[in-house]
């Protein structure tokens, strides 16, 4: 189709030529066209299927505001049309039963609509209950929207910024542009948001005024207070001023969509109107349009919306576009108005000039044809005459609908307004102001003068001396013309069945008759029960025309009120919500040598770490190494904290079960924080470097919130102490295994006999010129040293211990190896061995609760004294597999009487007893010595294992092994 | 998270970069005082005011300071409350 050329108002670049494919067939399109406007351009009128009665649709608005465009775009169901620009390869489809044009097998659904009253799902499917799933199936194989792969991956780039300003614009129209400027000019920094492409609005297009709005276009562009996202509709509007909004992006732009959350301190809302639509007998057919959208099609990209047009309008908007439109050549056969008078006399002279027939106070009541319009019945609005014309498009329109979601949002009532026939603000929220077509004004430069005011307000909100600037303004807007009388008709004089007041429900005012008959007198409660506004557009097209059908009918007594609002007030990808996703993690400052010995690394919680060191998933040989040579093990990623000041030993004994009074210089303590249900909730060694000055460990996990939870536990003491989160600024290696202080031995002058370093005990000296902290723990069961080292220290004594290991043969061991080791000790790690309900007693940690510490308030005290005795509780036990060769189990559950109770914490092969051996948290009636526990899991295939709970720990019971 | 909270130490801040520390029901009782179930109620149980109330706050990707303020909510927004006394503190 040849496109109109040489208009100053074209957003197309006809030199760029776009190929894309639709429904398996390439098509050409133009740099600037959406899919929709592309597909129009190559003659695809009928653009979907309804949802209910197969009825086709065609382009409507230009907007996206109902399903009627709604197709499968690159894979991804329901993308509309209207608002995607057409993309080079891009794949578009059908939905919705449309495997060709103007052919659809379910098309007869359409006659049977008779069957289908309001609320017809509701009442016909429930009885007997058993037809539902039958019915079910065939109303989705027969209804619904789009179809998704179960297999489908979101391709894109997605992203997110959180933008501040003082002021954000909604809406880059006449009123938003002025909005803008003047805020800008008083000194503010403004955010812009326009949901098109450009700004311009409903200036862009219209030949008279499109320079001005180029002209306000540029300004803004320059102004550097100003910062402008097109392509970006408004989501939400939140209180503290938070407004939502998304982003399309170009080829050239770093993101397909991106989340915008603009926080700003006062808020415009320019957002205009969309039109309301006419309601009258198959008023959705295909080649029936709303005025803008015709308009626009001719003057934004170039395309004729037909040969020969009819107008039923409620506005100028629309006599103005029937001029311009007859102009650029399209034949208008003639022009209805609902309106008996107040229209543009100008205009009218205009209509005249050209010899269009102009009918005042004459509506659109019936359109006729199947997939194409083939004529129009106009009537006048009182219903006594008729007259049918054929044409090949209906242009029709109400009148006018001002977008106040971003007003609703802020839970402010909406009221109906006599003399716009507009439903208006009460009061505006705080902070925020409207500017605009959406007040009610139609005089372009009322329009931008409002703006200028709207922006000189929001700079009065923010406190700034703009008293006689805003005087000014409010003079000059009161000086030119006010608010236009808007057209109330509600509905044409038509007695027919397919009047669609929602186009994605197929809801139509029978319907909504039917509802009425049936005591719904409520639009929120008419809304739910026909479903109107519930569809993918939201109150897009029923929005305006529900309530107001409702009010005129004869049962309807209460105040007219629109349905309520809700965010988003556009549908957004979940994609765009969950943003770029870094996945983001620690690495250690050892991460590059472990990597190099062939570490297989993982990720654990924050961090990534080595989980063993050969292929081989038990990491055997390393468990071997250690338990007869000597093994090394970075350990950095333990929580490291310093906790100083006059009242750190308040705060220590606050969160800690034990009495931390009795940690003494030099050796350390080992102990456990409870939550105030007395659930374990983390364990460490805290040890003393001087009066009120501590040292302590945390388990991995934990150590991101330590520092919150003892200051939360402490906040109502005004104690003084000071807590420093070390863990990133320390790393800790382990040295393991009965020749450990062979190694240590050639590398230090410090004397590190078990006499004078036993177990136990922490000391500080050097290792070569290293400064180490050494402490002698048991954590894997040997003899052990956990040297803590300023981080940038680390990597040096890592290579001075591999160095001075070499010739004993020492090697690395990783997480696997140390697990298995630990589970031989009966050590538990928190988290595997405990969950949310269990408490110190449970895990058998009770004996580090000192109970004579009331005074401290402990957290968690109350709860151990009276959970103590409880009954029924789930305790932890060691258990050994009753058939040394059988495999340990994996996880799973020791299950009696058909019941669970309780579950397999860890289990691994032990090489040391040579036999699996695990720990359970089983119910307390099979925690005994000796209970047999049968324990199920998932590839069991229904074979019991069978294990046997003994005492802890397996290995070294006496613990002579670590302390040598 | 459209709520934003006054930090003492960094000033007004957006609430994401808080964590909710619950409502202020003061310090503990002591232990002695203590049955199973006031104890139940004075940690688990809340008073869930429809108005302002007084609460904790934790700047967790900030100074990591506890502390209170008041807030609506109804509308959720902070109340300012620095001379009105009259808002009783929930117990």
């Amino acid at each position: 189709m040849d496109r109109l050329k040489d208009l100053p108002t074209l957003r197309i670049r006809t030199e760029d030529k776009v190929s894309f494919k639709y429904q398996g067939r390439a098509l050409e399109a133009l740099g600037g066209d959406t899919v929709a406007t592309a597909l129009f351009a190559n003659g695809v009128r009928i653009f979907g299927r309804s949802l209910k009665y197969h009825r086709p649709r065609g382009l409507y608005s230009l907007d996206g505001e109902c399903s009627n465009t709604m197709m499968r775009i690159d894979s991804v169901p329901n993308v509309r049309a209207e608002t995607t620009s057409v993309k080079d390869g891009m794949n578009v489809e059908a939905q919705n039963g449309l495997r060709r044009q103007g052919f659809d097998p379910l098309g007869f659904m359409d006659a049977l609509s008779w069957a289908m009253p309001a609320g017809f799902y509701y009442k016909v499917f429930h009885k007997p209950a058993r037809i539902w799933p039958v019915a079910a199936r065939q109303i989705r194989k027969a209804a619904g929207l789009g179809v998704i792969s179960p297999d489908f991956e979101m391709a894109g780039r997605y992203d997110e910024i959180y933008p501040h300003a003082d002021v954000c614009v909604l809406g880059g129209g006449p009123a938003g542009l002025n909005a803008a400027l003047s805020a800008a000019e008083s000194g503010l920094s403004v955010i812009l948001l326009e949901s098109r492409p450009w700004l311009g609005g409903f200036f862009d297009y219209r030949s008279k005024l499109h320079a001005r709005a180029a002209e306000l276009a540029l300004e803004v562009a320059n102004n550097p207070g100003i910062r402008v996202f097109t392509n970006a509709p408004v989501v939400g509007t939140y209180s503290d001023g938070l407004v939502t909004a998304f982003q399309r992006g170009s080829k050239a732009d770093c993101f397909d969509e991106r989340y915008i959350e603009v926080r700003a301190t006062s808020t415009v809302v320019a957002t205009g109107c969309i039109e309301r639509p006419l309601l009258f007998e198959n008023n959705e057919k295909p080649g029936v349009m709303q005025v803008g959208c015709a308009h626009r099609l001719a003057r934004s990209w170039g395309i004729l919306p037909g040969k020969k047009a009819v107008f039923s309008v409620g506005h100028d908007l629309g006599l103005e576009a029937a001029i311009d439109l007859a102009d650029l050549g399209l034949e208008v056969r003639c022009v209805a108005d609902v309106r008996e008078d107040g229209q543009d006399p100008r205009l009218v002279g205009e209509l005249q000039k050209r010899s269009i027939p102009f009918y005042r106070g004459w509506v659109a009541t019936q359109a006729k044809g199947w997939n194409r319009l083939r004529s129009v019945t106009l009537g006048s609005v009182g219903g006594a005459h008729e007259r049918r014309f054929d044409c090949d498009t209906l242009i029709a329109s109400a009148g006018f609908t001002p977008v106040w979601g971003p007003i609703a949002l802020g839970q402010t009532k909406m009221r109906f307004d006599l003399h716009t026939g507009f439903f208006l603000p009460e009061r505006m929220p705080q902070n925020m102001y409207a500017a605009g077509r959406l007040l009610g004004l139609c005089d372009p430069a009322s329009i931008e003068a409002s703006g200028r005011l709207a922006g000189l307000e929001a700079a009065a909100g923010r406190g700034l001396d703009v008293a006689a600037r805003m005087s000014a303004a409010r003079e000059e807007l009161e000086a030119l013309p006010g608010t236009v009388r808007g057209s109330k008709l509600a509905m044409a004089p038509v007695k027919g069945k397919k009047a669609f007041i929602c186009f994605d429900e197929d809801t139509t005012v029978k319907n909504i008759d039917q509802a009425l008959s049936m005591g719904f007198d409520m639009p929120e409660l008419i809304k739910r029960f026909t479903s109107a506004g519930t569809g993918p557009g939201q109150g897009g097209i029923p929005g305006h025309n529900l309530p107001l059908y409702v009010a005129s009918s004869m049962r309807y007594q209460g105040e007219v009120r629109p349905t309520s609002m809700r965010a988003p007030l556009v549908p957004v990808l979940v994609a765009t919500y969950a943003g770029a996703n870094h996945d983001m993690a620690k690495r250690t400052g050892l991460h590059e040598s472990q990597q190099a010995a062939g570490g297989v690394m993982e990720r654990v919680g924050v961090w990534i770490r080595a989980r063993r060191f050969s292929q081989e998933k038990s990491a055997r040989a390393e468990v071997e190494n250690v338990r007869n040579n000597v093994g090394i093990l970075d350990g950095s990623t333990l929580g490291k904290f310093r906790i100083h000041g006059p009242d750190a030993l308040k705060a220590l004994q606050r969160v800690y079960v034990s009495d931390m009074a009795r940690v003494v210089e030099g050796r350390m303590r080992y102990s456990a924080m409870c939550n105030e249900d007395g659930c374990v909730i983390d364990d460490g060694v805290i040890t003393k470097l001087g009066e009120n000055d501590f040292f302590f460990t945390t388990s991995t996990a934990r150590a991101g919130v330590t520092a919150e939870w003892i200051r939360y536990h402490t906040r109502y003491d005004d104690w003084d102490y000071s807590i420093v989160n070390l863990t990133d600024a320390y790393g800790v290696i382990n040295l393991a295994g009965p020749n450990s202080r062979k190694v240590l031995e050639k590398i230090t002058d410090a004397d590190v006999s078990n006499e004078s370093f036993p177990f136990s005990c922490v000391r500080d000296f050097h290792i070569r010129s290293i400064p180490v902290r050494a402490m002698r723990l048991g954590f894997v069961g040997e003899l052990s040293y956990e040297f803590h080292v300023p981080a940038s220290f680390a990597q040096s004594l890592w290579e001075v211990l591999e160095e001075a290991g070499k010739e004993l043969g020492m090697k690395n061991f990783g997480l696997e190896a140390q697990n298995t080791m630990r589970l031989e000790k009966g050590h538990v790690i928190l988290g595997s061995e405990s969950e949310q309900r269990t408490t110190l007693h449970d895990i058998g940690l009770g004996g580090l609760w000192s109970r004579d510490k009331a005074r401290w308030k402990t957290v968690g005290a109350v709860a151990l004294t009276h959970t103590e005795h409880q009954r029924g509780r789930l305790k932890l036990v060691g258990f050994k597999m009753e058939a040394p060769a059988s495999k340990p189990p994996l996880d799973g559950s020791p299950i009696a009487d058909g019941r669970v109770k309780g579950y397999v914490c860890t289990a691994r092969y032990s090489t040391a007893l040579s036999q699996p051996v695990g720990m359970a948290l089983v119910e307390d009636e099979l925690a005994g010595e000796g209970c047999r526990l049968p324990i199920f899991e998932d590839d069991c295939g229904g074979r019991l294992l069978y294990a046997k709970v003994v005492p802890m720990p397996f290995y070294d019971p006496e613990g002579k092994r670590m302390k040598s | 998270m459209a709520l934003l909270i006054n930090c003492p130490v960094c000033g007004k801040r957006n609430g994401y970069e808080f964590r909710y520390g619950g409502e202020d029901k003061g310090p503990r009782p002591d232990d002695e005082s203590l049955s199973q179930a006031s104890w139940c109620d004075y940690v688990h149980n809340n008073n869930c005011v429809a108005g302002i109330q007084k609460e904790w706050w934790f700047h967790k990707d900030g100074c990591g300071a506890w502390f209170t303020i008041y807030r609506d909510t109804r509308t959720n927004l902070e109340a300012d409350t620095s001379a009105d006394t009259s808002i009783p503190e929930v117990k």
